[in-house]
Order: structure tokens, then sequence, then C-alpha cells
């Protein structure tokens, strides 16, 4: 170790976001998977992830999120779910619900599953459809959640909302409600990834996003007793940043399909760091000590007005790769901080977009993307 | 919040508490959530794996610890009030 090198970080993570695979049924044009997948050939192995579960729990992970791309698509998934019930971490299965027969679900259930969460893309099927260019997908998702249901399981309906399914947020309260959800989690899309690449595509009016901040209040004040909701702001019309991943390297790791470990699954795009990979490092030393991990940590990094800022604590000057994307530098104030100097510029961007005719969507797919 | 004696709590779905050897403490694990419970709450909690009526739940406490039932269904009641509030306990209730 260097001697200049930072003192390890000692706390322990609270989540470990496994992307089992980047293989995927749906093509949603919001995914936040990088726009370079990793093949199968590339992922990593069933003994390798359940060994990525030992290191995790005895770092101190209390959840894990089996996600990816989609997660069934991996036959060895329930072996990963019984693994992670004999660790007693909990977990958390974010699936599309599309080509999961009841049968799977059982068998993964039985495995000691904690908690299911389902995207829906639309509560119209047609713009279901067109959303994540699968035929049919949600009737699937729906018969899908009836046997998550029928099963005991809690159930989360994750709706990714934007300009093309926004003025239907009140009916996707209502098929929370009529699924038995626990959850519901109204997400307005954040720009990362693909959902980048098509944030004309995507980008609601202040008006769509004023008035869905109404509906989810509407909807918390009517059935807060039987359905707890979450509610993610969209950056761009933010006031304050969000404090992404709860602060780089405090609470998640997230391991990539092909065994890369980073803070968070768009931190690949900021350049110069160095990820390590859970196949040659230990997911201790990725943690405590490994520099891309350490990168932006604590608060000696940050420039004004995030130094001094009293906020600092609370939204960490906000993400680090929005940083970087917009404005190129990824110690600069999140620009959806409104002490940001380029927050005006960012949010006059949003308005343009949201007010121009959307450009069709660029589906998420494995093979590159033309420049 | 106020409980009735046959109103009965159990643990919300997907709710579970373990002890963590890492951090040293009890940990509350929910869909998207971790809380830290205090000692009391971790004390409760392991009683509603299946539901129970306030009403056991006092009589219980109250032997366990020697102490009156009255100051007990008080000092419950404000603790489950918090517990129910943030959906980690659930009320069943029988219908009016």
């Amino acid at each position: 170790m260097s001697a200049l090198a930072p003192a390890p970080w000692r706390e322990p993570p609270i989540g470990l976001l496994a992307e089992l695979t980047h293989r995927c049924p749906l093509g949603c044009p919001y995914c936040s998977n990088p726009l370079e997948l990793v093949a199968r050939e590339r992922e990593l192995s069933t003994a390798q992830w359940l060994r990525v579960l030992e290191e995790a729990a005895e770092l101190g992970v209390l959840q894990l999120h089996l996600s990816g791309g989609e997660p069934t698509l991996r036959s060895d998934l329930e072996e990963i779910v019984a693994r992670a019930r004999a660790l007693e971490l909990y977990s958390n299965l974010i699936t599309a619900g599309v080509g999961v027969s009841e049968r799977r679900l059982e068998a993964l259930a039985r495995a000691g599953l904690d908690h299911v969460q389902l995207s829906v893309q639309d509560v119209d099927p047609e713009g279901c459809d067109r959303i994540g260019g699968f035929t049919g997908s949600l009737a699937r998702k729906i018969a899908f959640a009836r046997a998550v249901r029928r099963l005991g399981l809690p159930l989360t309906v994750n709706a990714v909302v934007h300009r093309h399914n926004l003025d239907r947020l009140e009916r996707f309260v209502e098929l929370a409600l009529e699924l038995d959800a626990d959850r519901l989690e109204v997400a307005h899309v954040q720009y990362y990834g693909w959902a980048l690449l098509n944030r004309a595509a995507l980008m609601p009016t202040r008006a769509q996003l004023d008035r869905s901040v109404e509906i989810v209040k509407r909807a918390r004040e009517r059935y807060g007793d039987r359905l707890l909701i979450d509610f993610v702001v969209p950056d761009y019309y933010a006031t304050h940043p969000k404090p992404c991943t709860s602060g780089w390297g405090r609470a998640v790791i997230v391991v990539a399909p092909d065994g890369r470990a980073l803070p968070c699954h768009a931190a690949h795009t900021i350049p110069g760091l160095v990820f390590a990979n859970v196949k040659d490092a230990p997911l201790r030393w990725i943690w405590q000590e490994s520099p891309a991990f350490q990168r932006f940590r604590g608060f000696d990094w940050m420039k004004e007005p995030c130094r001094s800022c009293p906020r600092r604590e609370i939204d960490f000057g906000g993400c680090r790769c929005q940083a970087m994307q917009l404005l190129g530098d990824p110690e600069a104030t999140d620009p959806a901080c409104a002490l940001s100097p380029h927050h005006a510029r960012i949010t006059a961007l949003a308005e343009a977009e949201a007010a121009a005719a959307p450009p069709p969507f660029r589906y998420r797919r494995l093979e590159p993307v033309p420049a | 919040m106020s409980f009735a004696p046959d109103d009965r709590l159990v643990l919300a779905r997907g709710v579970r508490v373990r002890f963590d050897p890492v951090r040293n403490c009890h940990v509350l694990l929910a869909p998207e959530r971790v809380l830290f419970p205090c000692p009391t709450s971790v004390e409760i909690l392991g009683r509603l794996g299946e539901p129970r009526s306030f009403g056991a739940l006092v009589a219980e406490l109250a032997a366990e610890f020697d102490a009156p039932a009255e100051e007990i269904g008080r000092d419950l009641e404000a603790l489950l009030s918090d517990l129910v509030a943030q959906r980690v306990v659930r009320v069943e209730r029988r219908a009016a």
C-alpha cells in the first residue's frame, strides 16, 4: 500500500446489487445497463457468484438485489437464492416477469426468496409492449404478479415513468392495489446509459412532473395504510440533487455480469477509474481499499459550492456520473443541484426536449450502438 | 394509535429481524429497507412472527417483567404505534 493511500473504509456495505446477466427479453429505452453490454460467455459462473455472496455476507452486506438484465435467465438462480438464505442475506428479485413460470417462481420461493420487484412499463397493454419491445407483456406481468402473491411473497410494482406513460399514473396506483402489492415505486427515469441516449424521447414536461407529485401525494393519503409508495423525481427538474446510491462507496456494491465491482451501475462512465474484478481481488479489499471505491469518499475531493455546503452530508454533492456526463468533470457539483452554476441550463435543456416532439426510441440491444 | 385487546398484531409481509455479527446489533430487513431497531423493539418484534392479540402480549410481558399491565400497555401502545406507522408491523382488526 502506498504511504499516501487513504485509510481503509471501515463502514460495512448494506447492499449488493448482483447483475447476474445482461441478457433480457425486453429492450426498454431507459435501461440502466451500460451501452456496452456483457455477452453471455463472459458472465461469472455459479461457483463465482456463490463465492461473491459469501464474501459479501462476511463484509456485512445485508440485502442482495438479484438484477440484470433479466436474472431469471440464469438457470442457477435457485442455487444463488438458496445460498443467500443460508447466509441470512435478504434476497430481492428484480424481474420483468415475462418469461417466469409459476413453477419456477415456486422453486425460488422454496429456496428462500424474500421479495419480488416487478417492472411494469405501462398499464396500457400497447404502451407496455411498445416501451419494452415485447408483445403481450402486460398480461404476462399481471399473471406473474398474481403468482407472486399466491405464493405469499411480498411484491413491489416498479413503475418507471416518463412522458409516454405519466398521464396514466393513477392507473398504476390502481393496478398496484388490485395486484395486492405491498409497495409501489414510482421512479421518474434517471438519465444514464440507454436513458441518456433516449433522453429527448422520454423527458416529461414540468406540468407532467407536478401532476405526478400531486397524484403520489393523494395516493399516499388515501392508501397509505395498504400500499407504501416510494417516489423518485427527475434530476433535471430537481432543486437538490439525489444522494446517489446513498453516497459513493457508502452503502452499495454493484457487481456486473463479468465480475467487475462498481460503486454504482454508471460508475464506468467516469474516465480514469479502474474497477477491480471479483475474480481477481477479494471483495473486502475492493470495498475498503480499492482506489475506485475510495475516489469520492469523504469530502476532500469536493469543490465549491459543495465543499462548504451544509447539505454535503445529506447528498454528497449529488451524482458523480451525472457531473461527468453533463459537465465533463466528475468532481463538479451535480448540475441537478440549484446551487450549481449550470443548473438553469440543464433545466432549460429538459424543458426544450420535453416541448419538442419525441424522437423514436433507441431500444436497448446487446449489439453495440452505432455512434 | 390505540389498540383494543383483541386487535391482532403481526410482522408486516417481507419483514425479517436478525442479529448481525458484523455490526454487532439486530437489524430489521424489509423490501428496500434496512432499519436498526432498539433492544425493546427487538424484544417485541421477536414475538410477532405469528399474529398475537394486543391483550395477550400485554399479559405476557406484564408477567415476564413483573410490571403492572397498565404501564406495560401504555409503553407497548406507543412502541407499536411507531412500528405500525413505519409499516413494520401490521394490525388485523375485527370488522366492527
